[in-house]
C-alpha cells in the first residue's frame, strides 16, 4: 500500500470549502477517468465514498482525511472501500449496499444506518440510533457493523438483518455498552456484544447462548476487525468467549408471547398474598366464588321447577258452588273406576243427578279451560246423568252431635247429608209432605224427569233416618229446640212471593205459587199471559203457561233481563217475547198498564221479583238485614249455635244451596271437635298453564263419559300422562310410586338445568318454575 | 301468541316488542340451555298444534284432519318478560338456532312499561349511538414541523396530575408560610369511574382492582380506580392496593363509618377522594338500591344490617350552598387523612358548571373537578332521566377550561371528563380529543364493562337490565349464581389488555403531534370537526 499513489481531491480550494456537489463530481470524474486510488482531504463535505460503480468490479480504494460530513459511504458499493483517518459524522454507512468502511476513530449517531449489505468497522463508540432499519437481503451476505468501544442509545431499533458486533472496549458508559433502549422494533439480525448492558425491548429481542460456530465466526471475524482497525493486539483480550452474549430478534411467533406475569400468577403470588386466601372479600364470604358456566344444576340453578300438583283447584271445581272435584272423576273414569267416579259425587252432593244433570246451569262448563280457549268445553251433564247410579258407602255410625235441619231444600238436605256422612246424628223438619223444597215443589217437571228426582230423594231417605214433615215451626218451638239440639241449620228458603204494589195487585199470581200449582196441573191460564219479572223463575213460568196453553207470552223487566242458560233458552224456544226497560203502573182487568199509559192486555199477570224468607219464627237474637238472615263467611249467625243457608240468606242458585249445606255442615264438623273452622278453598289455578293443544279443536260434542274423560285437560291434577318425564333435556324427572298407591313426578336437581321445559309442555299446568332459594341460605343449611 | 281473542290495550303481539327471537325449528336441539339461560325469561317451551287438512275426491277415500302436536321455543309478549335482546340464548345454543333481532320500527312496548304508573326504569346508557367525540379528529399532524415521534418506539410519559397545582413561586411561598402544600398525584389519565361495590357484582369488582394493581405492579402504569359509593372491602381497605383507588363519598355515605375505622390502620393512603354530588347518566336523581338486593355481604361492607333498602339521595343532605358544600366537605375529608390526600367534587355535566369551579378557584384545596357527562351509565335510573337529562361532555368541559385559561389557572385545577367515552369504540380517540379540550383526564365506566367483562349493552337498548340484578354475565348482579359466571382473573387480564391497548392508541394519537412527555391537554389547535357550529361552540378549528 505504501508504494500506492492517492489521486488526492481537496475538500477546500482557495481558501473555500468546496460544496458537496463539486466533490461528487470529483469523486465519479476520477473513478472514470481510472483512478482507483482516492484520498479524500474531507471539509464536512456529504456521502463521501458512495456510489462509486463507475469502476466496474475494480476495487476502490477511499482514503479520506479530515473531516468528513454526514454518511460518509452512503449507497456504498461492493467494490468499494474506505478508510476514514479519524472520527466520522452521522449515518456512516447510510444505506450501504456492499463497501467496506473502515473509521479510525468514534462515529456519530446513526452509524450504518439503513444497511443492506457491506461492513463498517469503528475504531471506537458510536453515537445512538447505530445499526438502525438495517437489512438482510438473502441473495447477499448479512451486513456487519463492528464496534471496538461502545454504543449509544436506542441502537438496533427495527433492526431486521445484520451482524452487529460491540466489543465493549473501553466503553463510552462502563456500566453499560449497548445503551440505553436498545432493539426496540429489532425484528431480525444477531448482536454479539461483550460487556454489561442495562436491559433491552424484551418484546422484540432475547439472549441465546452462543453457539459453537457462532463462535468460531466471531472470532476468525474479531482477527480482521482488529487488523483492520490496527488493533490486533487486543485479541487476547477479546477473544475470550465467557465474555461475549449475543442478543437475536424474536420470532414473529414468539413476539406474541408477551413476557408478562400470568394473571393467575399475580393474583396468587401478590393480590392473595397481600389480602389474605380468598381474595378481596375472602373473609366475609366463606362460599366458593370460582367460576361456574351459564348451564348449571343443583343448587346453582336460577330456577326450579316445583310439581304443584293438586295445589290449585281446576276452573270447573272453583266455579262449583257445591265444589264438586269434576277433573278427579274424569280421572277416575280414565282410570276405568267408573262406578268410583259416580260415586264420587255423594261425597259433595245429595243430588248429583238432579242438579249435574239437569238443573244445573253447570257453571263448571261455562269455567272450563276448553271453554276459554275456544273449544268445547267438557259436558259435565253426562255424568250428572248418570250419577243417579251413585251408591252411597260407608256411611258412619252416628255418634256425634245433634243436629236440627229446619227446611229440606236443596240447602237443608245438602246439610243434613253432609253431617250425617260426619256421624252426627240429624233431624230434618220440613213443613211441605215431601222432602226436596223448591225441587219438588216449584220446578217445572219439563226441566227434570220426575223418576230422577224420585231415585234421589229415595236414596236420601233411606240415609236420613229423621225427617219429620209438615212441621210448621214456632217462635217456642225453636227455642225448646235450642236446648235439645247442639246446633240449628235453619234452611226455610224464601216462601214469601215479593209483589209490587200497584193498583190491581191482588190480579198478580205469585210465580212461586203458579209453579207448584202448574206441577199439579191445579191452575188455568189465559191466552196472553204476561210474567212481570223476566228472571229464570219468569222463564220457567214462561215455559209452564206456555205448557198449559197460552199463546202470547211477554216478559216485563225493569232492566236488562238477568235470566240465562237452560231457563232463558227455554223460554225463547217457545216463542216467549222479552220486552224492557217498562215500569208497571197497575194491573187492570185488560191486563198491565205502565206509566208510560200504554196497557199491554193480559189474561194473566204472574209476578216474578223474587221470594223473601218467612222469618216469623226467628228469635229476636237472630240478626235480619233486609229480609234475610245475616251470617257470616261459616254462615254462622249472631246466635253462634245457629246457622243459616240457602235462600233464607241470599237468593241463589240450587248448587249455591248445596254448596252452602256442604260448608255448614264442615263448619259444625269442626266446631264440634273443638277446633276453629276455616274454609280454604284451594286458588283456581291460572288457565294460561293448562295446555289444550293437545286436544282436538273441533270436537264439539261428546258421547259418553269414556270420551269427556279424555278431553278433560285435568287442569292442576296430574293425568300421569309422562310427557314431563320425556320432554326433560336432562333425564332429569322420573315418576315414583308411594306407598299409598299414589305417585309423584321427581326431580332429580343434579341432572335439571332449570330450562323449564317440563312446566311448558305439561299439559295439565302441574309444573311451576320458581326462583331458587337465594344460595347463601342453601349453602348455610347444607 | 293468541289472546284468546279478547285484547287489552296492553295486549302485545311479538312484533310490538322491541326484540324478536328468531328460532329455527330445523335445528333446535330442544336441550333446554336457552329457556334455563334467558334471564327475563322471555322465551319458555311452546306447545303448538298443528293441522293438516287431508282432501281426498276419491270415491273410496274420506277427506279428514290430522292435528299432530310439536314443540317450539316461544316468546312470551307480556310486557314483564320482554326480551331484552341481550342473546345469552345465542350464546348458550350448541346449534346456532335462536337469535334475538331487534325491530324494523319503533317498539310498543315503550308505550305501555308503565304499568301500575310506574314509569320505566332501567339500567345501562342514553342508547343515542352517535356523538361528538367521534366527530372531532387529529388535524395537527406533525412530519416535519416538529420532531415527528414514533409511537412505538419513543418513551412516552402519558402521564396527568390529580391535585391543585400552585405555581412555583406561589408553591415555594405557600410551603413558607403555612407549612403545607397540595398533595398532587401523579397518574394515568384513563381512569375507571365511581362503580360500587353492590352496582357491580364482587367478582367484578375484584376483577377491576385486581387488573388495576397488576397494571401498576407489574406494569408500572399508574392506573386509578374510583370506588363508588357503596363501601370497600375491609381487606383493601388495609391493603397497599388502596393506594390505587379514589374512594367516592356520596350522599348515601354507605360504609363510610367502616372506611373511617379503618383510617388508622390503612398502610398507604387512597389516591384521592371524589365528593359525588351528581352522575352524568340521571343528574337529579338519588339511587334506592333495594332490600333484596343488600344481601350478607353488601350489609357487611356498607356497614348496615342485611334486608334493608338503601337511598342514596339526589342531593346531599347537610349542603345548603356551593361555597358550604365546597368549604365543608372538601375540609373533612383532608382531614381525615391529614392533608395528604387530595378530595374534589365530582358533578353531572350542566350549564351550572362553571359557577362550581369559580367556587373551586377561590378554595385553595379543591383538587380538581370531575365533570360526568349525560352518555355516562347508570345501574338504575328513570329512563326519562338517563334519556333526557344532563349536558353533553364536550361543550361542558370545553367551557370550563377556557374559563380557567381566562383566569389563567388552566394548570392549577385539573378537570376530569367522563360520560359516554368509547362508547362507540373509540376510546383513545375520545380520550384524546376530551384532553385537548382542556381534560386532564378522562373517567370510563360502561366501556370497561363492555371490554373487560363482556357487557352486552349498546347503544341500542339492549339488556339494559343492571337494575333488576339479573346480569346475564353476572357484572352487575349480587346473586351468586349468576356472577360466579365472571372470573375475577379474567376481568383482570382483560382490563390490563384494554389499557395497554389504550396506550398504544393514544401513543399513535399524540405522537404525531409531537409530545410525548407532557398529555396535550388543552391543545387544541391540534383538533377540528366538520360541523361549522360546534366548531365555534368548541372554538376548535372547523375543517371540511
Amino acid at each position: 500500500m505504501a508504494n500506492v499513489r492517492f489521486f488526492k481531491i481537496d475538500g477546500i480550494e482557495n481558501g473555500h470549502r468546496i460544496d458537496s456537489r463539486i466533490l461528487e463530481e470529483r469523486m465519479q470524474k476520477a473513478v472514470s477517468d481510472g483512478h482507483r486510488y482516492i484520498e479524500v482531504k474531507a471539509f464536512g463535505q456529504h456521502g463521501i465514498g458512495g456510489r462509486l460503480w463507475k469502476a466496474g468490479d475494480d476495487k476502490v480504494h477511499v482514503k479520506i482525511t479530515g473531516s468528513p460530513g454526514q454518511r460518509v459511504g452512503a449507497m456504498g458499493f461492493p467494490n468499494t472501500f474506505i478508510e476514514v483517518q479519524g472520527p466520522v459524522s452521522d449515518d456512516v454507512g447510510w444505506l450501504n449496499v456492499g463497501a467496506e468502511i473502515v473509521v479510525l476513530g468514534n462515529a456519530a449517531n446513526g452509524a450504518g444506518h439503513a444497511m443492506a449489505q457491506g461492513k463498517i468497522y469503528i475504531a471506537g463508540n458510536i453515537g445512538a440510533r447505530g445499526m438502525n432499519m438495517t437489512k438482510y437481503n438473502p441473495k447477499f451476505e448479512h451486513p456487519q457493523l463492528w464496534v471496538l468501544g461502545s454504543v449509544g442509545d436506542y441502537f438496533a431499533e427495527f433492526m431486521a438483518g445484520g451482524i452487529a458486533v460491540i466489543c465493549g472496549h473501553k466503553p463510552q458508559d462502563p456500566e453499560n455498552v449497548l445503551g440505553y433502549r436498545p432493539c426496540v422494533g429489532m425484528v431480525g439480525g444477531r448482536i454479539f456484544f461483550r460487556g454489561p448492558h442495562k436491559g433491552y425491548s424484551q418484546v422484540d429481542a432475547k439472549l441465546v447462548p452462543i453457539s459453537d460456530d457462532d463462535w468460531a465466526w466471531l472470532e476468525a471475524n474479531l482477527r480482521i476487525f482488529l487488523e483492520k482497525i490496527e488493533r490486533p493486539d487486543l485479541f487476547d483480550t477479546l477473544s475470550k468467549r465467557d465474555d461475549w452474549q449475543l442478543i437475536v430478534a424474536r420470532s414473529p411467533q414468539e413476539r406474541f408471547l408477551r413476557p408478562r406475569k400470568s394473571m393467575s400468577e399475580f393474583r396468587r403470588l401478590v393480590w392473595d398474598k397481600e389480602l389474605g386466601k380468598g381474595g378481596l372479600i375472602g373473609d366475609l364470604v366463606d362460599f366458593d366464588r370460582s367460576p361456574i358456566p351459564v348451564t348449571t344444576t343443583g343448587i346453582l340453578r336460577r330456577y326450579v321447577p316445583v310439581w304443584e300438583n293438586r295445589k290449585y283447584a281446576p276452573p270447573c271445581q272453583a266455579a262449583c258452588p257445591t265444589g264438586i272435584p269434576v277433573h278427579e272423576r274424569w280421572q277416575l273414569i280414565r282410570e276405568g273406576r267408573i262406578d268410583k267416579a259416580i260415586d264420587l259425587a255423594l261425597a259433595y252432593t245429595p243430588f248429583p243427578a238432579t242438579v249435574c244433570g239437569y238443573l244445573c246451569p253447570n257453571l263448571c262448563m261455562e269455567s272450563c279451560t276448553r271453554q276459554y280457549k275456544g273449544m268445547a268445553s267438557v259436558d259435565v251433564s253426562v255424568l250428572g246423568k248418570a250419577s243417579i247410579k251413585a251408591k252411597v258407602k260407608d256411611m258412619p255410625p252416628i255418634s256425634g252431635k245433634k243436629v236440627a235441619v229446619i227446611g229440606g231444600g236443596p240447602a237443608g238436605i245438602s246439610a243434613a247429608w253432609q253431617l250425617r256422612r260426619k256421624g252426627h246424628d240429624v233431624v230434618v223438619y220440613d213443613m211441605e209432605k215431601e222432602l226436596g223444597g223448591k225441587i219438588t215443589q216449584v220446578i217445572p217437571k219439563s226441566r227434570i224427569p220426575e223418576e230422577v228426582v224420585r231415585a234421589e230423594l229415595e236414596r236420601l231417605k233411606k240415609n236420613l233416618p229423621h225427617i219429620h214433615l209438615q212441621q210448621k215451626l214456632t217462635k217456642e218451638d225453636l227455642e225448646r229446640m235450642k236446648s235439645d239440639y247442639d246446633f240449628i241449620v235453619i234452611a226455610t228458603g224464601a216462601q214469601k212471593p215479593r209483589t209490587l204494589p200497584v193498583p190491581g195487585k191482588e190480579r198478580l199470581i205469585p210465580a212461586l205459587e203458579f209453579l207448584k200449582r202448574s206441577r199439579k196441573n191445579d191452575i188455568k191460564v189465559g191466552k196472553k199471559v204476561v210474567i212481570i219479572g223476566a228472571g229464570n223463575v219468569g222463564c220457567d213460568v214462561a215455559v209452564e203457561a206456555h205448557r198449559l196453553g197460552a199463546e202470547e207470552i211477554l216478559l216485563l223487566d225493569i232492566q236488562e233481563p238477568a235470566s240465562f242458560g237452560k231457563e232463558r233458552k227455554a223460554a225463547e224456544a217457545i216463542g216467549a217475547k222479552f220486552r224492557w226497560p217498562v215500569f208497571t203502573k197497575a194491573i187492570t182487568e185488560e191486563g198491565v198498564e205502565l206509566t208510560t199509559g200504554e196497557l199491554i192486555p193480559a189474561d194473566t199477570v204472574v209476578v216474578s221479583i223474587g221470594d223473601q224468607p218467612d222469618l216469623d219464627f226467628l228469635p229476636d237474637t237472630i240478626a235480619i238485614e233486609r229480609g234475610f238472615i245475616s251470617v257470616n263467611d261459616i254462615y254462622q249467625t249472631t246466635d253462634p249455635q245457629i246457622f243459616a243457608i240457602g235462600d233464607v240468606v241470599k237468593l241463589g242458585l240450587i248448587t249455591e244451596a248445596i254448596g252452602a249445606g256442604r260448608i255448614v255442615a264442615e263448619a259444625i264438623d269442626e266446631i264440634s271437635k273443638g277446633k276453629r273452622p276455616r274454609f280454604d278453598k284451594p286458588h283456581m289455578i291460572d288457565r294460561q298453564r293448562v295446555k289444550v293443544e293437545y286436544f282436538d279443536p273441533r270436537k264439539s260434542a261428546f258421547e259418553s263419559p269414556e270420551e269427556c274423560a279424555e278431553e278433560c285437560a285435568s287442569c292442576g291434577t296430574c293425568r300421569d300422562c309422562g310427557i314431563c318425564v320425556t320432554v326433560c333435556p336432562q333425564g332429569a324427572i322420573s315418576r315414583q310410586a308411594k306407598d299409598n298407591g299414589d305417585f309423584e313426578m321427581v326431580v332429580d336437581p343434579e341432572k335439571c338445568i332449570g330450562c323449564g321445559f317440563c312446566v311448558g309442555a305439561c299439559p295439565c299446568g302441574i309444573w311451576n318454575l320458581v326462583e331458587n332459594d337465594p344460595l347463601e341460605d342453601l349453602i348455610a343449611h347444607d | 301468541m293468541s289472546t284468546n281473542g279478547t285484547i287489552t290495550p296492553s295486549s302485545l303481539s311479538i312484533k310490538d316488542l322491541p326484540w324478536q327471537i328468531m328460532w329455527d325449528k330445523e335445528r333446535c336441539a330442544f336441550c333446554g340451555r336457552c329457556t334455563a339461560a334467558c334471564p327475563v325469561h322471555a322465551i319458555e317451551l311452546g306447545v303448538f298444534r298443528k293441522r293438516i287438512i287431508q282432501p281426498a275426491l276419491g270415491k273410496d277415500t274420506q277427506p279428514g284432519n290430522v292435528y299432530q302436536v310439536y314443540y317450539g321455543i316461544r316468546q312470551k309478549t307480556d310486557p314483564a318478560y320482554a326480551c331484552i335482546g341481550c342473546g345469552t340464548c345465542t350464546l348458550v345454543c350448541p346449534n346456532d338456532c335462536i337469535v334475538p333481532v331487534r325491530s324494523d320500527e319503533i317498539d310498543k312496548l315503550r308505550f305501555h312499561i308503565n304499568r301500575g304508573g310506574q314509569p320505566r326504569r332501567r339500567g345501562g346508557r342514553r342508547n343515542v349511538p352517535e356523538g361528538i367525540l367521534d366527530r372531532i379528529k387529529f388535524v395537527r399532524i406533525s412530519m416535519l414541523t416538529d420532531p415527528a415521534l414514533d409511537a412505538g418506539r419513543h418513551e412516552f410519559e402519558l402521564r396527568t396530575l390529580l391535585g391543585r397545582i400552585l405555581p412555583p413561586e406561589e408553591n415555594l411561598k405557600h410551603l413558607k408560610e403555612h407549612g403545607w402544600i397540595p398533595p398532587v398525584r401523579e397518574i394515568y389519565p384513563l381512569i375507571i369511574g365511581s362503580m360500587s361495590f353492590g352496582a357491580l357484582s364482587p367478582n367484578m369488582w375484584e376483577g377491576l382492582q385486581m387488573g388495576v394493581a397488576y397494571l401498576n405492579e407489574e406494569l408500572g402504569m399508574p392506573v386509578r380506580m374510583c370506588s363508588g359509593e357503596g363501601g370497600i372491602p375491609p381487606r383493601l381497605l388495609r391493603s397497599r392496593f388502596i393506594k390505587y383507588t379514589i374512594i367516592q363519598i356520596a350522599s348515601g355515605y354507605f360504609g363510610w363509618d367502616e372506611i373511617v375505622r379503618a383510617i388508622p390502620e390503612m398502610k398507604e393512603d387512597p389516591c384521592a377522594i371524589e365528593i359525588k354530588y351528581g352522575q352524568g347518566a340521571k343528574p337529579g336523581d338519588g339511587g334506592l338500591l333495594m332490600w333484596y338486593k343488600v344481601n350478607k355481604l353488601i350489609a357487611a361492607i356498607r356497614g348496615v344490617p342485611p334486608g334493608v333498602s338503601l337511598p342514596s339521595p339526589p342531593t346531599h343532605q347537610t349542603l345548603y350552598s356551593i361555597e358550604e358544600a365546597v368549604a365543608k366537605m372538601i375540609q373533612s375529608l383532608y382531614m381525615a387523612w391529614g392533608f395528604r390526600v387530595p378530595v374534589y367534587p365530582k358533578i353531572s355535566g350542566t350549564t351550572t358548571a362553571l359557577a362550581v369551579l369559580n367556587n373551586l378557584v377561590r378554595n385553595s384545596y379543591a383538587a380538581g373537578l370531575a365533570i360526568d357527562g349525560e352518555d355516562g351509565g347508570t345501574g338504575a335510573a328513570y329512563n326519562v332521566s338517563m334519556d333526557h337529562m344532563g349536558h353533553p361532555i364536550a361543550s361542558n368541559i370545553r367551557e370550563c377550561y377556557l374559563n380557567l385559561v381566562g383566569l389563567g389557572k388552566q394548570n392549577e385545577i385539573p378537570l376530569f371528563a367522563g360520560g359516554g367515552i368509547g362508547k362507540r369504540g373509540n376510546l383513545a380517540a375520545n380520550a384524546a380529543a376530551l384532553i385537548m379540550l382542556g381534560a386532564s383526564g378522562v373517567q370510563i365506566g360502561k366501556y370497561i364493562m363492555q371490554a373487560a367483562a363482556g357487557c352486552v349493552g349498546s347503544e341500542s337498548d339492549r339488556c339494559n337490565i343492571c337494575n333488576i340484578g339479573q346480569c346475564p354475565k353476572g357484572i352487575t348482579s349480587q346473586d351468586p349464581r349468576l356472577y360466579r359466571r365472571l372470573d375475577p382473573e379474567k376481568v383482570a387480564e382483560r382490563v390490563v389488555d384494554v389499557f395497554l391497548a389504550f396506550d398504544t392508541e393514544l401513543k399513535k394519537i399524540v405522537a404525531p403531534l409531537g409530545r410525548s412527555t407532557s398529555l396535550p391537554i388543552g391543545m387544541s389547535d391540534a383538533i377540528g370537526i366538520d360541523d361549522y357550529h360546534a366548531a365555534e361552540r368548541l372554538k376548535i378549528r372547523y375543517v371540511v
